[in-house]
């Protein structure tokens, strides 16, 4: 594995833009959690009216 | 509206173009990158990478920017904004961290070496972390959001150290520190119009994403807070 790496170091670029990617998924999964929990707190809300 | 789609077509360009196109010893078509020595392949992780770093410059100045315009006004929206660049800024920077050493493994041989640019970026973690630990520890808002605030100025005065100067100023194995004779500064001498049109690129396409992604996350943390006072 490693000796195909460093033979086709492409991949290793393309590794590097899938760990941005992750990053970037988890923000916006965090994200959708805090949402989902706000729009748990309105329809509370919603429904005591 | 119109930067959003600019955004995807930027962001896929840097993409197609920061993977296939070909890096030769001399280039003579447009689209051809230049040969750095002891890069070579792995030279392409430059419209990746920097930019993250860049990012998290961007993230903590803009902490720091809401922070001292929260002092000014005493207005917790500027806290969310200054909260959610903290947030941004710490993820870019483990970014910055993992995928640099994964390029180190197979520049270097190993993922970590405490060369000067890792030391500084895991400094950098160590004094923004404590920030989070700062943050949560604070029951009142307005206490919370004054401490997290001058904390935010005094450790951006550190980052253009941190990040800037340090590495550049001490030798080490990061392309563009002082003793490094094959790579650096990459960015001014070595890169041809081509790659330095796609580094650029990248840099914006970054920038404007990391832009949505602030103005998404403080939104949602101005409207937590004002839901949970029962403001609306």
């Amino acid at each position: 594995m490693e000796s195909f790496l460093e033979q086709n170091s492409i991949y290793i670029v393309l590794f590097i833009v899938l760990t941005v990617w992750t990053g970037i998924f988890v923000y916006l999964l965090n994200l959708d959690k805090s949402l989902k929990k706000i729009e748990e707190e309105l329809g509370d809300s919603l429904n005591e009216k | 509206m119109y930067w959003k789609y600019t955004l995807f077509v930027l962001m896929s360009f840097v993409i197609v173009a920061g993977l296939s196109f070909p890096i030769v010893s001399s280039p003579s078509v447009w689209y051809e990158f230049p040969l750095i020595p002891g890069l070579e392949e792995k030279a392409k992780i430059i419209f990746f990478h920097v930019p993250t770093a860049w990012l998290s410059v961007i993230s903590f100045l803009m902490a720091m920017v809401y922070g001292i315009k929260y002092l000014s006004k005493k207005n917790l929206d500027d806290d969310a904004k200054s909260n959610a660049a903290l947030q941004l800024g710490m993820i870019f920077t483990i970014l910055a961290t993992v995928t640099g050493s994964i390029w180190a493994k197979f520049t270097w041989g190993a993922f970590w070496h405490w060369d000067p640019r890792e030391t500084s970026i895991f400094i950098l973690l160590l004094i923004y972390g404590s920030l989070f630990a700062l943050r949560s520890a604070i029951e009142n808002e307005d206490k919370r959001a004054r401490l997290s605030a001058v904390y935010s100025i005094f450790a951006f005065l550190t980052v253009p150290f941190f990040i800037f100067i340090m590495p550049r100023i001490m030798p080490g194995l990061h392309p563009g520190s002082a003793n490094d004779t094959n790579s650096g500064p990459v960015v001014d001498f070595q890169m041809n119009a081509n790659m330095m049109l796609v580094f650029y690129l990248s840099l914006t396409a970054f920038t404007i994403l990391y832009f949505w992604m602030w103005n998404i996350g403080y939104k949602t943390i101005i409207i937590k807070d004002k839901l949970s006072k029962k403001l609306i």
